[in-house]
């Protein structure tokens, strides 16, 4: 039982993790994420991975949209951006995928900052359809220009570790997961400087921020580039995972996807992303599980596989009706009933 | 406090247990009797895919039934392992590897152009399977690229062969326009088919580009019209924006003649064009549900299903068939079931029976089957008839 955490310094007060149990936790999540390719099959690790690249990808776009308060519907587009400048520089180039994925993230902060141009004038859904037409033009280029393999796209050989090709998710998940975790340390650590807060005062009131000394330009469009270099940076590890990048491999629906996975966690809070990149990449995969428990075979799998798609339609919905906050929220909520547990609070 | 706590600990020990029970059973590679040769397929019973999807998975299901009924492969019985993708590439993947983790898979179907190139380093990797799968692209035609893959048909660029053939046969010199989509699928054959027509002496006046999901087509109309093709070819769609073309061609006095490729062409698809089907023409690699020249497989198939079965069913019907062939012939010549063993397996097949799912014996020398037949829309029977015989690439 917890009934309090005492401060007593500044830097206390702005430390990540408050509380020994906390840390306790922590540890022991990470002990499990070290245990789990050692136990795991094939398939839980291949989600694992895809699961950690989401969750990097959404939390970039928690960046944008949950502190900074851009909506964007660009997201797919900046880790096109990503995955394809990994790709050209893992073939035609051959450097190491270190330097890859932060040239990667880099081109893709870039385009960021670019698209975040009409931010100064734009908000709102205005905003979101600014993005839109970000997408699509770099969805043309991609499919238009030569360097880019044309709609054929580009196959990416496996990244290279002291010549051991990552090929296999047991592999990648060293990678990916590191990257993963780091990005996530990264964002939470925004948010303790004059950055993260400068861009939680323009989400709240932009007017009343830039009147506090916030220059509007500066951190929108700072804002923007760093969410892409997130996006960009998944993007890499994308096109590391999957091998092949093609102009159809990053469709305007998995900008909506990042959209959704934010709003399901909750916007600005690094759990939410989290939790929301979880939920929308395991959550069908869980239910198809479900479906294959029950008895009746085959003919049952194709009646049920349209009825799985609703009742995850449906979650999303009871999500957004019953905890606007999100999943983080519940997170929260249950945690503080840990706190005075076995009392009631 | 004390019956408190002990409750927790009931309940924390029957999560405890439950959440090991969750992840131990699908950790595991399910013990299983070697015996079996197992089929997985990525399916599409979800998403835009969906029609074709649900067609493929009864076509597999029903061949696999049918030979186990008849003894299986040399005594061994076939399982068929199916799961739904969306037609989504990371979620065919995952389908992939989860059937992989829990089965001892050796045949593969894929669902889309985009997982076939995402699992070809995958399936080099195994080196046990050898998969086939719904996408026709002339990419994936090339044994070097992709030695353990092949096509249950003609791939799009011999598809649009067949077409120009029969054309240059029909009307030596004509002109044959070429619309599809702006997509992968949509771009796949029309440089290579453009050389192909003017090697039959065929002239292409106009090509003709739309975004993939476009409705109003009214500019590309007039810009058709201008060009007086005698054959348009389709390309890259379903179905619109087909039908806008056809109808608004016709009411502006054109004259050409309309064709399609293998997912516009079957039959219930044509029908839903109305009117506007009247006469449509296009390729098919196998024979409709209902033709009535003789093929005893069809009579099978019409006895075990008295309904309409889409030509999607007939492909994934034949996909099983020449996985399980291939996988006896294998066995019979006493190799292991490995994906090069398989594929060379395949390729043994010469002027193979397909039981007349296929009007002609085929071989398989390369990674497709470049055989078809033109098929035009009698809409008066609601029927898709002869409109040549088979044509050999």
């Amino acid at each position: 039982m917890r009934i309090g955490t005492l401060k007593e310094t500044y830097i206390a007060d702005a430390a990540l993790f408050d509380s020994r149990t906390q840390k306790l936790w922590l540890a022991v999540g990470a002990a499990l994420l070290v245990l789990f390719p050692f136990m795991a099959s094939d398939y839980w690790l291949y989600l694992a991975c895809l699961v950690s690249i989401n969750v990097a990808s959404a939390t970039g776009l928690n960046i944008l949209t949950g502190y900074t308060g851009l909506v964007s519907l660009g997201q797919a587009a900046f880790m096109g951006l990503g995955a394809y400048t990994v790709a050209i520089l893992e073939t035609k180039v051959g450097t190491p995928f270190v330097l890859n994925l932060l040239a990667g993230g880099l081109v893709a902060m870039l385009g960021g900052i670019v698209v975040g141009i009409p931010s100064l004038r734009v908000k709102g859904l205005y905003l979101a359809i600014a993005t839109i037409a970000a997408s699509f033009i770099a969805h043309f280029i991609f499919a238009n220009w030569k360097f880019t393999g044309g709609t054929g796209g580009l196959s990416v050989p496996p990244a290279k570790l002291f010549g051991m090709a990552l090929d296999t998710s047991f592999r990648l998940y060293w990678l990916i997961v590191p990257v993963t975790i780091l990005m996530l340390l990264g964002a939470a650590n925004l948010f303790r400087t004059r950055v993260g807060r400068a861009f939680i005062a323009i989400r709240d009131r932009d007017i009343s921020a830039e009147v506090l000394g916030i220059p509007l330009l500066r951190y929108k469009l700072l804002s923007f580039g760093l969410s892409s270099f997130y996006a960009g940076v998944a993007g890499g590890l994308w096109a590391y995972f999957f091998r092949v990048v093609t102009p159809e491999s990053f469709p305007l629906l998995m900008s909506i996807f990042f959209l959704a996975a934010i709003i399901v966690g909750g916007m600005g809070s690094i759990l939410g992303g989290i939790l929301g990149a979880v939920f929308m990449t395991m959550v069908p995969e869980l239910l198809k599980l479900v479906v294959d428990l029950m008895p009746g075979g085959s003919e049952l799998t194709v009646f049920l596989s349209p009825v799985r798609t609703v009742i995850f339609g449906l979650l999303i919905i009871g999500f957004l009706v019953f905890e606007p906050h999100g999943l983080a929220e519940v997170w929260r909520r249950v945690r503080r009933f840990f706190h005075l547990w076995p009392f009631r609070n | 406090m004390d019956t408190q706590r002990t409750s927790f600990q009931r309940r924390q020990l029957l999560l405890g247990a439950a959440g090991a029970a969750a992840l131990t059973s699908p950790l595991s590679v399910l013990a299983q009797g070697a015996e079996e040769i197992v089929i997985g397929g990525s399916i599409p019973l979800t998403g835009v895919f969906a029609f074709a999807g649900v067609g493929i998975n009864a076509g597999m299901g029903d061949y696999v039934k049918m030979l186990n009924d008849a003894g299986g492969i040399k005594g061994r019985k076939v399982k068929y392992v199916p799961e739904d993708t969306g037609y989504k590439v990371d979620v065919s993947v995952a389908a992939f590897k989860k059937i992989t983790s829990q089965n001892k898979v050796n045949l593969y179907y894929g669902d889309s152009t985009g997982f076939s190139k995402t699992i070809n380093p995958e399936l080099d990797r195994n080196g046990h399977i050898l998969m086939a799968g719904a996408s026709f692209a002339t990419e994936l035609n090339d044994p070097k690229k992709y030695p353990n893959q092949f096509l249950v048909g003609p791939d799009y660029t011999e598809m649009f062969g067949i077409l120009l053939k029969h054309i240059a046969k029909e009307k030596p010199g004509a002109k044959v326009a070429f619309v599809y989509s702006d997509s992968e699928f949509g771009r796949d054959p029309i440089e290579s088919s453009e050389a192909m027509a003017k090697k039959l002496g065929l002239s292409v006046p106009i090509k003709i580009m739309t975004p993939a999901g476009s409705v109003d087509v009214s500019g590309e109309v007039i810009k058709l019209r201008r060009a007086a093709p005698d054959y348009t070819i389709f390309h890259g769609y379903i179905l619109a924006p087909i039908p806008e073309f056809i109808t608004q061609g016709k009411q502006q006095g054109m004259t050409s003649k309309w064709m399609g490729t293998f997912w516009t062409m079957d039959s219930s698809t044509v029908m839903k064009m109305g009117d506007a089907a009247d006469g449509f023409m296009g390729v098919m690699p196998y024979r409709y549900y209902y033709d009535t020249e003789k093929a005893p497989m069809l009579e099978k198939i019409r006895a075990l299903r008295p309904e309409y079965q889409s030509t999607a069913y007939i492909q994934g019907f034949l996909a099983a068939m020449l996985f399980t062939e291939s996988a006896k012939r294998c066995l019979d010549a006493g190799k292991p079931l490995t994906g090069p063993n398989l594929k060379a397996a395949l390729n043994s097949i010469k002027d193979f029976d397909t039981g007349g799912l296929i009007g002609v014996p085929i071989t398989i020398s390369g990674n497709s089957i470049p055989v078809g037949r033109v098929y035009r829309a009698d809409m008066k029977a609601q029927k898709m008839v002869a409109a040549s015989d088979w044509i050999k690439l």
